[in-house]
């Protein structure tokens, strides 16, 4: 626990460092797009990982109790991981359009 | 973003760049560069039609029942791959619609795998290529609906089971079917344009073997992606020709 919110604050420290070295009078035009960008495409692509890697871990737990219905599954599986990759698509076509 | 054009859109823009603008007149539109009408996209299209027409006039002659040759081994393959998939969405008359599918699987193969040819670049890079044959198969899956079921009836499926339900159902089945075409070709186009970016960053930091694994993994995806597109059609057409009880 203790680990956990010392790497939070060090993350946001992190974070923060830009803000406290950018004077009043620069402020005005730093580009927040690259930023925003970097990290939608992290969150997005972080979740869509944790979403596939359950499914598969579903498909393959699946395949092993009954081999016999594998083709069944993996057709279930395939289809199931490009719908949630093209979640993550639709975060980098956000990206492209605004950046 | 292709920065600068192929080596043959520069060859068409150089001699057929009339032509070219003569097409668009035909439609009232107006190149944005007159002296550079034809885009990438479009010149990679017929590039890569030409080569189906060359490979299909290649094989036409040599099929035979009792010596196939590889070429026909190969597209008795897709044939069978994609007519059993069919088979497995549609039921027994998947047969009927195999036809667009394996245009569909062909020329979008092609379409992603020409963009690994040095100057050559995929037209499914532009989000224009996968938009229209996404539409193709919207329209197509609407007719063949219309066509089997009746207009009225194939416009019953948008009111959902319950009649009471209707006025909420009707919005979301629109849009749901809407967002069919969208989500095609967005997941064709930004999967290759991914591809193909990566690429070039790993290009741009080094020549040594990583960018070689990402083109491996790019021809991958673009197999993965050419089947993921015919099966998703195949799935639409599955659910407007689908008989109810």
């Amino acid at each position: 626990m203790k680990t956990k919110l010392f790497l939070l604050l060090f993350a946001m420290m992190f974070c923060a460092l830009p803000m406290f070295a950018a004077d009043g009078s620069a402020s005005a035009a730093v580009n927040l797009a690259p930023l925003a960008a970097g990290l939608g495409m992290a969150i997005a692509s972080g979740l869509c990982a944790l979403g596939q890697g359950n499914a598969v871990k579903g498909a393959a737990e699946a395949m092993a109790r009954n081999p016999g219905a594998a083709g069944a599954i993996r057709f279930a599986l395939i289809l199931g991981l490009v719908l949630i990759e093209s979640l993550a698509l639709y975060t980098f076509i956000i990206i492209l359009i605004k950046s | 973003m292709v920065t600068h054009e192929a080596w043959l859109t520069q060859l068409f823009n150089e001699y057929l760049a009339g032509f070219g603008n003569m097409l668009l007149s035909l439609f009232h539109l107006t190149a944005e560069n007159p002296k550079e009408p034809w885009a990438d996209f479009v010149v990679m299209q017929i590039a890569v039609v030409a080569v189906i027409m060359l490979l299909l006039a290649v094989l036409r002659p040599s099929l035979s029942v009792r010596k196939p040759g590889t070429l026909q081994h190969l597209f008795e393959l897709i044939h069978t791959f994609i007519a059993g998939q069919s088979d497995d969405q549609i039921g027994h008359d998947g047969k009927k619609h195999t036809t667009l599918f394996e245009t569909l699987f062909i020329f979008l193969l092609l379409a992603n795998l020409i963009g690994i040819i040095p100057m050559f670049v995929s037209p499914t890079q532009s989000p224009f290529v996968p938009c229209g044959c996404a539409i193709i198969a919207f329209l197509y899956y609407n007719y063949v609906g219309i066509r089997k079921q009746g207009l009225g009836h194939y416009l019953k499926h948008f009111m959902g089971p319950i009649p009471a339900m209707a006025p909420l159902m009707i919005p979301i089945e629109i849009i749901s079917h809407i967002a069919r075409p969208m989500s095609l070709t967005i997941r064709l186009f930004a999967n290759m344009y991914a591809g193909e970016q990566v690429t070039l960053v790993f290009l741009s930091m080094t020549y040594l073997i990583a960018p070689a694994i990402f083109m491996g993994l790019h021809v991958f995806v673009s197999f993965l992606q050419a089947y993921i597109f015919v099966l998703l059609t195949m799935m639409y057409v599955a659910g407007a020709v689908a008989e109810e009880h």
